[in-house]
C-alpha cells in the first residue's frame, strides 16, 4: 500500500514538476540567468548611453536585418572589426580605465577574424517551436505610422508614444538591453504565445494561427 | 483556386514542386506499397472507354479548402479550423493524431504522418525554413502554401506606397508552388475576397447555379462531390471533348 | 517506504533533472556569426538567382531560392523564353542531386578489380598528377565522352581532345539522330526547329511524346496550355504507344509501329487532292500534284497503318483523313517524327514526312507553324550533338584494336545506355584502357573507372547552353554557380580541370580561354556584345528579332520523301513489338539516383520506383497475366524481367517498357531493387541502325513475353486513395467533360 501510494505520488509529482519546468523554462524565461557566451559582450559598452560610458550604437547597426527581415541576425565578425580595427586595446589610453579582461576579449575577436573562425553565440531569446516570428513587421508597426499613444499588454503596460525610434522599439519586448552587461532573459518580455496574442488582439492584428504557425 | 482539367496534362510538375516547397518526406517504395505515400497534391488518373476509344483523364486533387468542411467539426482538439481568408488550416502543434478528420474528408486529401520525418544526410539542407517539419503522428495537408502568402503580404506592406511590380519574383510568390510550376497554367489561384480576381467569375457562376441547375452554368465550372454541399474553394473546369466517346450518353 | 518530505524532495529533484535533460537540443540554442557576411548569407532572408538546368529535356531557365548559402527551391525563370516561368517535373530534383548523400566527395582511385566499384580517397594533387600523366602518355589515343552540351563546355572539350590528338563524342541514350538528319536534309540546320503550338489551330503529331520527354516538353506544355485557351485548338496524335501525349490528344489513333511516315504522307495526299494545301504544291511534287503521292492514298496505306475501325468513329480511313485535312488547312501544324518515331529502320522517312507536311501546309516560318532554328550566336558546340550508334560501334572496336587507350567520361553512361550487343562494356573491361570519370555520381561507366575526379554539381558551377529547340529565335542560356559545395565535399570544375591540364602540359595556347567562366564571359561580351552581369541576372541572353530562316524547300521534296518510304524492319521475333520509352522523370536513367524522380508517379500507370511493362489489358488477361506478375521479356539480345501493368489504353501487341531501371552501380536509390522489378530495357535491344543516319533503331525490336512464375506488389499511386468518386461513380461522372459545342 505504502509503496503504491509512494509510486502514485511520485508519478504525480513527476508530472507536476515536468509541467512546472516546461512552463517556466521553455521558452527559457523567468528562470535561469544569461548563458555564458564564448566571448563576453557587454551591451552597456556598445549600446549604452554616452553619459554612462557607452557608445550608443544603434541596435540595427549590428543587428542589420532587424528592420528588413524576419531574423534580427547576429553580426558577422567583420562587423565587429569596423570599430575594433582601431579600438584594439593597443591604442587605448590609460584614462579609459581599461579592464585587462577587455583587452583579451577584443583580442579574441580579432583572432577569430584572423583565423577565419566563426563565433558560436549562445541564444538568449528563443520563441517556441513552430513559430515563425518576423522582426521587420513588428519594428515597422512601432516605428512608422501616425503619432499615437498606445498601451501594449506586455511588460509593465506603460503608455507608449508611437512612433518610436528603432532602439526603443526593440526595448518594448527585449527590455533595456543597452543597460545590461549580460543580456538577462528574465528582464525581457515573456515570449509565450499568450503575450503574442494579447498584443495582436489589442492592436487588431490578425490572430489567425497561420500568421505565426506555417 | 480554379483547375482547368482541359489543360492538365498530368505531368506531375505540381506534385514535385509541392514536395520541394513543403518539406514532404521522400515517398519510398515501401510507403507506396503500404499505401501510406503522401502527396499534398496528387494527380488522379481515370480510365474512360475501351480500347481503342480509351481516354486517360487527369485530375489534380488537393485540399479543397471547403467552406463547409467535414473535417473541421470532428476534430476534438480544434486543430483544424476555417480562417477568415477562407483557408482550411491545420495547426500541427494542436493535432494529437486522432485521424477523425482524415476519415471524414470525402476527398482523401488529408495525410497522416506515420513515420518520423527523415532525410538522408545532406538532403536536409534543402528543407524550406519557412515550413514546419511535421513530426510523426499528426495530420497534415495542403495549406495553399500559406508561408508564401504571408511572405508576400509582409513584402507588400513593407513596400506600401512603392511600386509593387518592381520585383517579379516577389509578385510570383503569391502563387502556391503548384500553380507557379504548372507548365500549361491549368491551375489558377486568387483571393476570393479581392473583387477583381480572375477566378471570381467561375465561383459566381457555380454559386449562382448550384446543384440541379448545373446545366445552366455559363462556364465549365463544377465542384467535386457537389451533392455533399461541402462548398469547396477549388473549382474544376470540365474537359472539352472534341471527339466524345460514343457510349457516353448511355450513362 | 513512507512518503516523507525528504523523499518527496529527492524524487522531485530526480524528476527535475530528467525534465531538464530531455529539454532542448543544444544546437537550437546557438547562433553563429560568420566571419564575413556576404549579402546572401543573412538568416531568414532569401535570394533568388537566375541560372540554368540542362538536365531536363530541352533545358530550362530556372531561379533558385538560396537561403544562408543553401539552395532551397527551384522555380522556372519567368523571363526565360522557352519555359516562361514554368518548370518540368524533374526541375526540383536538381536540388537532390546537389545535396545527395551519395555524391562522390572528392578524387578517388580504384582499389580493387575493375568494375567492382571499390575506391579509396586521394588528394587532388595526386589525382591531377595522375590525370596529367595519363593525358601526356595517351592523349593521342584519348576518347572524351561527355553529355551533349553545346557552347563553352563543348568548345573546351573539343579543343582539349584536338590539342592532344584525341576525340570527343557526346552520348545520349535516347538516340534522335534520324530526326536530326531529316532536319538537316530538309531545313539545312543543325538545331531542331520549334513547333509553334501556341498559335496553331489544329495540331497533328506523329509518334513523338512531346508533352513528356521529346524536344522541350516544358516549353511545349506551356504552348499547349495556350493552344487550349481561347480558340481551343484541336490535336490529333498518331502513335503506336499510348503515351502521355496520346492521352492528352483530343483524338489518338493507334497505328502500326513505324507507320508514322505513311500517315503523314497519306495526309499530304489528301490535302493536295482536296486542294487544301497552301504550300507550293507544284514545287514540292515536281509538278505531279497528288500523283506524286499516289502510293500513299489513305485507302492504299490503310493496311500499313492498321488503325482499328472502332477508332475512326464509323468513318473509313479516307473519310477520316479528309475530315482531318479540312481542319488542318487552317492554322494546321504537323509535329513529330522524332523520338520513338525516328527510331525505326525507316526513322528518317517518318521524320522527313512529318517535317515535309509542314511545307505542304505552308506554315514554315509562320506564326503557328514550324519555326526554323536560328543561327548559332557563339562559336563551337555544334559537334556536341549526340553521336549516333554507328560511332559507338566504332568506339568499341577502336578500344578492342588498341586505337583508344584512354577514356575520360563526364556525365555520360554509355555502358548502361547502349545495347549490350554494342560491346562497349566488354571493351572497357580491358585493363589496357585507362578510364577516368569526372561524373559526380557513380554510374555503370564510372564504376569501371580507375580514377574519379568528381565535377561540381550544376548549381555549383558555370555553364552555358544553346537550348535545342530554340523558341523560334536565338537563345543563349547562362548557368552560374548559386551555392558553394558543402564543406564535406571537394569537387572541382571539370572544364577547369581540362584547361589546367592543357596548360600544365604545354597546350594552353590551343585552348579557347583560361577558365570556363572566362570563356562564358567572353562569349557574352565579345560574341554577343551583351553585358555580363545583365546576362547573369536574366539567366541568359536572347534576341526576339533573330528568327531563323530555312531555305525554300527542295524541288520535289515530297517526292524525295516518298522515295525514302520503307516499312519498318523488326529485329528479333516474338508476338510483341518492344517499345522502350524514356521515363517521364527518371528519363533515360540519368535521374535514377534522385528520390523525387523515382517517387513521382508515371502519369499513365502511376507506377513508382519499379520497371513495368505496359500490356493491353484484354490481351494480358487472355494470356492469364495479372498486374504485378513478373514476366520475362525476351528481345533480340537476351532477356529482362519486369512487372506487368495491364493498361487499358495500350494497343494489343505492344510491350512498352520505360527506360531508366536496372541500374546496378551507384546510389541505393537507383540500385536497391532486385532484377525482377528493376531492369534495363536498353540492354536487350538489337544494335540495329536507322537506315541512312547511323542512329540506334531503339523502337524496332520484337520481343516475346513469358510469365516467370512469380508475382510482386506494384508500387503505384493508383488505388492508394480509394476515393469515393471511384467507388460510387463511373469515371465519366467524376471527370465531367463537355462536347466542343458546349464549351466556353
Amino acid at each position: 500500500m505504502a509503496i503504491a501510494g509512494l509510486a502514485a505520488t511520485a508519478i504525480v509529482a513527476f508530472i507536476v514538476v515536468v509541467l512546472f519546468i516546461s512552463w517556466f523554462s521553455n521558452p527559457p524565461f523567468g528562470w535561469g540567468n544569461a548563458p555564458d557566451q564564448p566571448i563576453p559582450f557587454p551591451h552597456t559598452v556598445h549600446a549604452g548611453p554616452v553619459e554612462e560610458g557607452g557608445h550608443a550604437i544603434q541596435c540595427e547597426f549590428c543587428h542589420r536585418n532587424v528592420t528588413t527581415g524576419a531574423a534580427a541576425t547576429v553580426p558577422a565578425v567583420e562587423v565587429c572589426l569596423i570599430c575594433h580595427k582601431q579600438v584594439n586595446g593597443a591604442n587605448v589610453t590609460p584614462a579609459a580605465e581599461v579592464d585587462p579582461d577587455k583587452h583579451i576579449n577584443i583580442q579574441r575577436v580579432l583572432d577569430r577574424h584572423a583565423d577565419n573562425n566563426p563565433i558560436d553565440w549562445e541564444r538568449v531569446h528563443r520563441v517556441p517551436d513552430h513559430v515563425r516570428f518576423v522582426h521587420e513587421a513588428h519594428i515597422r508597426f512601432l516605428t512608422q505610422g501616425e503619432p499615437e499613444t498606445v498601451t501594449l499588454p506586455i511588460g509593465d503596460e506603460k503608455p507608449i508614444n508611437l512612433p518610436l525610434e528603432v532602439p526603443e522599439a526593440c526595448s518594448v519586448c527585449h527590455g533595456d538591453i543597452a543597460g545590461m552587461a549580460e543580456v538577462q532573459p528574465q528582464d525581457s518580455q515573456s515570449l509565450k504565445m499568450g503575450t503574442c496574442l494579447d498584443c495582436h488582439r489589442e492592436n487588431s492584428v490578425s490572430t489567425d494561427c497561420t500568421v505565426c504557425h506555417k | 483556386m480554379v483547375v482547368d482539367l482541359d489543360k492538365c496534362t498530368g505531368c506531375q510538375a505540381c506534385v514535385v514542386a509541392c514536395q520541394a516547397e513543403n518539406n514532404i518526406p521522400i515517398n519510398t517504395k515501401d510507403y507506396f506499397l503500404q499505401r501510406r505515400a503522401y502527396e499534398w497534391i496528387r494527380i488522379e488518373r481515370y480510365w474512360e472507354g475501351e480500347y481503342p476509344n480509351v481516354k486517360a483523364r487527369f485530375m489534380p486533387v488537393l485540399c479543397q479548402h471547403c467552406e463547409n468542411a467535414p473535417c473541421e467539426p470532428v476534430c476534438p482538439v480544434y486543430a483544424t479550423y476555417h480562417n477568415e481568408e477562407g483557408l482550411n488550416v491545420q495547426v500541427y502543434n494542436r493535432c494529437v493524431g486522432t485521424r477523425y478528420c482524415i476519415n471524414n474528408c470525402p476527398y482523401q486529401v488529408r495525410m497522416f504522418n506515420y513515420w518520423h520525418p527523415n532525410w538522408p544526410h545532406r538532403m536536409e539542407n534543402q528543407l524550406n525554413p519557412d515550413v514546419t517539419v511535421r513530426s510523426r503522428g499528426i495530420t497534415e495537408k495542403c495549406t495553399f502554401c500559406v508561408q508564401r502568402i504571408r511572405r508576400g503580404e509582409i513584402q507588400v506592406e513593407a513596400r506600401a506606397g512603392q511600386r509593387l511590380d518592381d520585383n517579379r519574383i516577389a509578385a510570383g510568390n503569391y502563387d502556391p508552388a503548384c500553380v507557379q510550376a504548372c507548365p500549361t497554367s491549368a491551375l489558377m489561384f486568387g483571393d476570393l475576397n479581392e473583387p477583381n480576381t480572375a477566378i471570381k467569375p467561375y465561383f459566381d457562376d457555380v454559386n449562382n447555379y448550384p446543384g440541379h441547375h448545373e446545366h445552366e452554368r455559363e462556364t465549365r465550372g463544377y465542384r467535386l462531390l457537389e451533392e455533399m454541399n461541402t462548398r469547396p474553394s477549388v473549382i474544376y473546369l470540365k474537359k472539352v471533348d472534341q471527339y466524345p466517346l460514343a457510349d457516353k450518353g448511355a450513362h | 517506504m513512507k512518503l516523507t518530505r525528504r523523499n518527496f524532495l529527492a524524487w522531485a529533484g530526480i524528476a527535475a533533472t530528467g525534465a531538464i535533460a530531455c529539454d532542448l537540443f543544444d544546437d537550437e540554442l546557438r547562433v553563429q556569426s560568420p566571419v564575413d557576411i556576404p549579402e546572401d548569407l543573412v538568416s531568414g532572408r532569401d535570394n533568388w538567382y537566375a541560372t540554368y538546368d540542362a538536365s531536363v529535356p530541352g533545358g530550362q531557365g530556372i531561379l533558385v531560392r538560396v537561403m544562408e548559402g543553401r539552395a532551397k527551391k527551384v522555380r522556372g525563370n519567368p523571363r526565360f523564353p522557352t519555359n516562361q516561368g514554368k518548370q518540368s517535373p524533374a526541375a526540383d530534383a536538381i536540388l537532390q542531386s546537389l545535396y545527395h548523400p551519395d555524391r562522390i566527395a572528392g578524387p578517388m582511385l580504384r582499389n580493387g578489380p575493375r568494375g567492382a566499384g571499390q575506391f579509396r580517397p586521394i588528394s587532388w594533387e595526386e589525382a591531377l598528377n595522375r590525370f596529367n600523366a595519363a593525358v601526356a602518355e595517351r592523349g593521342d589515343r584519348m576518347l572524351l565522352i561527355t553529355e551533349p552540351r553545346p557552347g563553352a563546355f563543348a568548345r573546351i572539350c573539343d579543343s582539349f581532345a584536338d590539342a592532344f590528338g584525341g576525340r570527343h563524342l557526346a552520348f545520349d541514350t535516347v538516340d534522335d539522330s534520324a530526326y536530326r538528319h531529316a532536319v538537316k536534309d530538309i531545313m539545312g540546320s543543325d538545331g531542331q526547329p520549334y513547333h509553334d503550338i501556341a498559335n496553331a489551330e489544329t495540331l497533328v503529331s506523329f509518334g513523338s511524346d512531346f508533352l513528356s520527354t521529346w524536344g522541350n516538353p516544358t516549353a511545349y506544355s506551356v504552348a499547349y496550355g495556350k493552344f487550349r485557351s481561347g480558340h481551343r485548338g484541336r490535336h490529333v496524335h498518331f502513335d503506336p504507344r499510348y503515351s502521355m501525349t496520346a492521352a492528352n490528344a483530343d483524338k489518338w489513333l493507334p497505328i502500326a509501329p513505324g507507320a508514322e511516315g505513311y500517315a503523314a504522307l497519306a495526309l499530304a495526299w489528301t490535302l493536295i487532292e482536296m486542294g487544301l494545301a497552301e504550300g507550293d504544291v507544284a514545287r514540292l511534287t515536281n509538278g505531279q500534284g497528288a500523283a506524286a503521292l499516289n502510293a500513299f492514298r489513305p485507302d492504299a496505306v490503310a493496311g500499313a497503318l492498321q488503325i482499328p475501325d472502332a477508332a475512326l468513329d464509323g468513318a473509313t480511313v479516307a473519310q477520316f483523313f479528309a475530315e482531318l485535312a479540312s481542319k488542318l488547312a487552317h492554322g494546321g501544324l504537323a509535329m513529330g517524327g522524332g523520338g520513338a518515331a525516328g527510331a525505326y529502320s525507316n526513322g528518317r522517312f517518318n521524320a522527313s514526312a512529318a517535317l515535309a507536311l509542314n511545307y505542304l501546309l505552308g506554315n514554315v516560318g509562320q506564326p503557328g507553324g514550324l519555326l526554323p532554328a536560328p543561327d548559332t550566336p557563339i562559336p563551337g558546340g555544334i559537334d556536341a550533338r549526340p553521336a549516333p550508334l554507328s560511332d559507338w560501334q566504332g568506339v568499341a572496336s577502336d578500344i578492342a584494336a588498341g586505337a583508344t587507350r584512354l577514356v575520360i567520361v563526364h556525365n555520360a553512361d554509355p555502358v548502361y545506355g547502349l545495347p549490350a550487343r554494342v560491346g562497349l562494356a566488354d571493351a572497357l573491361s580491358n585493363e589496357a584502357v585507362a578510364i577516368i570519370s569526372a561524373s559526380p555520381f557513380i554510374d555503370e561507366t564510372t564504376a569501371m573507372a580507375d580514377l574519379l575526379i568528381p565535377d561540381r554539381a550544376a548549381l555549383e558551377s558555370w555553364g552555358d547552353d544553346l537550348p535545342d529547340p530554340m523558341p523560334g529565335h536565338t537563345v543563349y542560356a547562362v548557368q552560374q554557380p548559386v551555392v558553394n559545395p558543402l564543406s564535406d565535399l571537394d569537387p572541382r570544375s571539370f572544364p577547369d580541370v581540362l584547361l589546367n591540364a592543357a596548360a600544365d602540359l604545354g597546350q594552353g595556347a590551343s585552348m579557347p580561354a583560361d577558365s570556363h567562366e572566362a570563356l562564358i564571359r567572353s562569349n557574352i561580351e565579345d560574341e554577343l556584345g551583351a553585358d555580363f552581369t545583365e546576362a547573369l541576372q536574366n539567366g541568359g541572353w536572347w534576341n526576339e528579332n533573330s528568327a531563323g530562316s530555312a531555305p525554300p524547300p527542295a524541288s520535289g521534296l515530297l517526292a524525295n520523301v516518298a522515295a525514302l518510304a520503307a516499312p519498318a524492319a523488326a529485329n528479333g521475333t516474338g508476338e510483341f513489338q518492344l517499345l522502350p520509352y524514356p521515363h517521364h522523370t527518371v528519363l533515360d536513367g540519368r535521374n535514377a539516383h534522385l528520390p523525387w524522380a523515382q517517387s513521382t508517379p508515371d502519369p499513365i500507370t502511376t507506377v513508382v520506383w519499379q520497371t513495368w511493362v505496359d500490356i493491353n489489358e484484354q490481351q494480358g488477361r487472355r494470356m492469364g497475366l495479372r498486374e504485378g506478375d513478373v514476366v520475362q521479356i525476351t528481345g533480340p539480345n537476351g532477356s529482362i524481367t519486369a512487372l506487368v501493368y495491364l493498361n487499358p489504353g495500350m494497343p494489343p501487341g505492344i510491350a512498352a517498357v520505360p527506360m531508366g531501371g536496372g541500374r546496378r552501380s551507384g546510389s541505393a536509390y537507383a540500385t536497391d531493387r532486385d532484377a525482377r522489378e528493376s531492369s534495363n530495357v536498353m540492354s536487350i535491344l538489337a544494335a540495329a541502325q536507322v537506315d541512312g543516319s547511323g542512329g540506334l533503331a531503339w523502337s524496332g525490336n520484337r520481343c516475346s513475353i513469358t510469365p516467370a512464375g512469380d508475382s510482386m506488389a506494384v508500387a503505384k499511386l493508383e488505388g492508394d486513395y480509394t476515393s469515393r468518386e471511384i467507388g460510387e461513380h463511373s469515371a465519366e461522372l467524376v471527370f465531367k467533360s463537355v462536347s466542343e459545342e458546349g464549351s466556353h
